[in-house]
């Protein structure tokens, strides 16, 4: 007896729970007189409101819509309090950006200052609501169709953002700055990250969490931000732990480039085949190396002819684990930088150039000092000096071709790079190098007829010298 | 009488060879680790001496000795012979030749007798003077790469590279001749082998000097060549 009851009761109080939930049950509700006599004329079409400035607003309400909102119960004078009972006043607005503002005031009405600004999305807007910007509430949460946001359906997650990305937002820093965090689809479409969803890199970021996070400045969150891509790209995240750039940041200089400063955010590329662009994003730091190098040989075919075959800044530097060029470590290792291309026929050939120039380096006073002092700094850690190669005659950034220079220039190009090792050297002194030439007869005799001569004389001692011995030792036992 | 000794070497010549022989292997030594320096021996010998440039130190001033030492022994030369102090025993003449030419024909069976030779051979006299006109190379080539802008402020520059293929090929061919000819004739040569201690110790045996420089012995003993000849087929 007692637990029938007992279980009558428990189910009585089921319903009624029910039918108390109800209420908030917006499908349910029912309209109010009020709003079923406002529709009467709002529900049809061609109701148009014109401002002063010529904006028009359509006044047409989808009562299905408008049932099935939040405020699907309430009167519509609760909210366009103007229009109470009778009164259907006529009202003058300058655009329909005041009218959007002035009406969205009435929300606070019920949603408190106080309560809506727990929200981080919203104490941001509202931040700026008092330096004089305008949010009105409807421009994220509709009017009449108005519905808590965690209640909608999104086919993904980054319509749930850009439910408010998608609009004009900002985030305002401690350093006064200001940061759009409107996103554009398109971009994100075009990206190759494309398939990740917001949360993917925006980490802590989800349906439920909208953390409120407060930086310095832009710079702040642009280097916290950056952090993410290591979760996926670890490979390259420690390679740029050896570089240059992040030496600098780690010692305070926050311009460093991160990742986003090169590859950009919710743009992001794949550098691809496309050399120029890889060049234009150092440019943004660098845009003094940038000129000269763009009139090199080197960049003035990378510019003009679009050639691909060029170097271009990372060919050098590397891209993740930049080191500093003023480095011994670095400069020994020019040789190689330059030999990439210019010991590898399929690369060189078609210009005309000779593979022979990384070989005849190496194997003159230059090159054979400088094989010499890697060795000795890398495996018995002997101190070593600087040594000419390739860029203390040619140049760096500002490589210009040989041939488009008269050689009397080149000459007295050469003479002055000679004597910034060589204080005293005379303009005879570059001949002494035999510009990247095998010896030969026409470009140095001197030089070609000294070898032939040694080429032919050793052998024919050594062999004679030989014979001698052989001999002497033959008689030697034929006499015993 | 046959095993007494006879003085053929001043210590002048004796202390002179030993510094030539020291400085020679030094200049070899760090010479040729240079010239060969992908091996990995040199590799190793240039580590171990301090790195390439105290080799290239060493190198050089191993050369000034070498330098002083040659033209000591040019100056001193060209002096003496001329002053009448010494006779003129390295010039080569006419009887060079010929005897190089009956030796080899001596070698080949043509010939009975060995050439009866002088204070000085003729093996010893082509490889005395190729080893000086050599190393006369060696020093002005030397000292051009010593001092390549300052040459190049007199000279074509092509004779940086040019110095340094005669350089690198002479030195080589003096290791070389010294190496193989000089070695084998005063060590491994089946006739003095273990060694020849005539340069070390200034003396040689009669019995040496018999065989080799009957000429001299001849004169110095005051007899006819034939006599020596004689004593030669005992």
């Amino acid at each position: 007896m007692l637990s029938q009851n007992t279980h009558t009761g428990i189910m009585v109080a089921l319903l009624l729970l029910i039918f108390a939930a109800s209420p908030a049950e917006p499908q349910n509700s029912a309209l109010s007189d009020e709003a079923q006599k406002c529709l009467s004329c709002h529900s049809q079409h061609g109701l148009v409101k014109t401002f002063e400035n010529k904006d028009t607003l359509v006044a047409y309400v989808d009562s299905e819509k408008f049932k099935a909102s939040a405020h699907g119960s309430l009167k519509c004078s609760d909210c366009h309090v103007d229009f109470a009972g009778e009164k259907h006043p006529q009202r003058r607005f300058r655009s329909k950006e005041q009218y959007k503002t002035k009406s969205a005031m009435t929300c606070r009405k019920c949603h408190r200052y106080e309560q809506i600004k727990t929200k981080s999305i919203h104490s941001m807007l509202l931040s700026e609501e008092e330096s004089g910007m305008s949010h009105p509430c409807t421009n994220c949460h509709g009017s009449h169709s108005i519905m808590p946001v965690s209640r909608k359906t999104f086919k993904n997650e980054e319509q749930y953002c850009l439910k408010c990305h998608g609009h004009k937002l900002n985030m305002g820093f401690k350093s006064g700055e200001n940061l759009s965090l409107k996103i554009d689809l398109s971009l994100l479409q075009n990206s190759v990250h494309k398939r990740l969803s917001c949360s993917d890199c925006h980490f802590g970021f989800s349906h439920s969490q909208h953390p409120q996070r407060n930086f310095k400045s832009r710079r702040d969150l642009s280097i916290a931000n950056s952090e993410t891509c290591r979760r996926c790209h670890f490979d390259k995240y420690t390679k740029t732990m050896e570089s240059i750039h992040y030496a600098m940041l780690s010692q305070g200089y926050l311009n460093a480039p991160v990742c986003t400063d090169c590859h950009g955010s919710h743009s992001i590329l794949h550098f691809g085949k496309e050399r120029t662009i890889i060049a234009q994003r150092c440019r943004k730091c660098h845009t003094g190396i940038f000129e000269v190098y763009s009139k090199s040989v080197h960049g003035k075919a990378l510019f003009d002819e679009h050639n691909q075959d060029v170097p271009v800044c990372i060919d050098c530097h590397t891209a993740h684990d930049i080191k500093n060029p003023l480095t011994l470590d670095y400069r020994e290792k020019i040789p190689d930088m330059c030999s990439n291309c210019h010991a590898n026929e399929a690369v060189v050939r078609k210009y005309g150039l000779s593979t022979n120039v990384v070989k005849t380096y190496l194997s003159d006073f230059h090159g054979v000092t400088l094989s010499f002092y890697r060795k000795q700094r890398e495996e018995f850690n002997k101190p070593a000096r600087q040594i000419a190669v390739c860029t203390d005659c040619h140049g760096t950034h500002n490589i210009i071709s040989t041939r488009s220079t008269d050689p009397a220039t080149v000459k007295a190009n050469l003479v002055r790079r000679c004597q910034q090792c060589h204080k005293d050297a005379a303009k005879n002194f570059p001949d002494a190098w035999l510009s990247h030439y095998e010896p030969t007869l026409a470009n140095a005799p001197l030089v070609f007829i000294a070898t032939m001569i040694y080429k032919i004389f050793i052998p024919i001692m050594v062999i004679g010298i030989t014979l001698q011995i052989l001999l002497h030792i033959w008689r030697y036992a034929v006499n015993r | 009488m046959t095993d007494h000794k006879i003085k053929r070497f001043s210590t002048y010549r004796i202390a002179e060879h030993w510094v030539h022989m020291a400085i020679f292997i030094v200049l070899v030594v760090t010479g040729l680790s240079q010239k060969f320096h992908s091996l990995d021996v040199s590799m190793w010998l240039i580590f171990h001496l301090g790195g390439i440039d105290y080799v290239r130190l060493i190198h050089r001033y191993a050369g000034m000795v070498f330098l002083v030492i040659t033209a000591l022994h040019i100056i001193a030369g060209i002096v003496c012979v001329a002053a009448k102090k010494w006779p003129p025993s390295m010039v080569i003449n006419k009887k060079d030749f010929s005897d190089a030419i009956h030796n080899i024909r001596y070698y080949l069976g043509v010939e009975t007798q060995p050439a009866a030779c002088d204070r000085y051979s003729y093996k010893q006299k082509f490889e005395y003077w190729g080893v000086l006109i050599g190393s006369v190379i060696m020093i002005f080539s030397g000292l051009i790469l010593w001092f390549p802008v300052f040459v190049t402020r007199l000279l074509p520059g092509e004779i940086i590279p040019a110095s340094k293929v005669l350089h690198t090929n002479q030195g080589f061919l003096m290791f070389l001749i010294i190496a193989l000819w000089h070695i084998y004739n005063s060590i491994f040569s089946p006739e003095i082998f273990p060694i020849d201690k005539s340069i070390f110790t200034g003396s040689i045996s009669r019995d040496r000097m018999l065989r080799e420089h009957p000429v001299e012995l001849a004169r110095m003993e005051g007899r006819p060549i034939a006599m020596i000849d004689a004593m030669h087929d005992k």
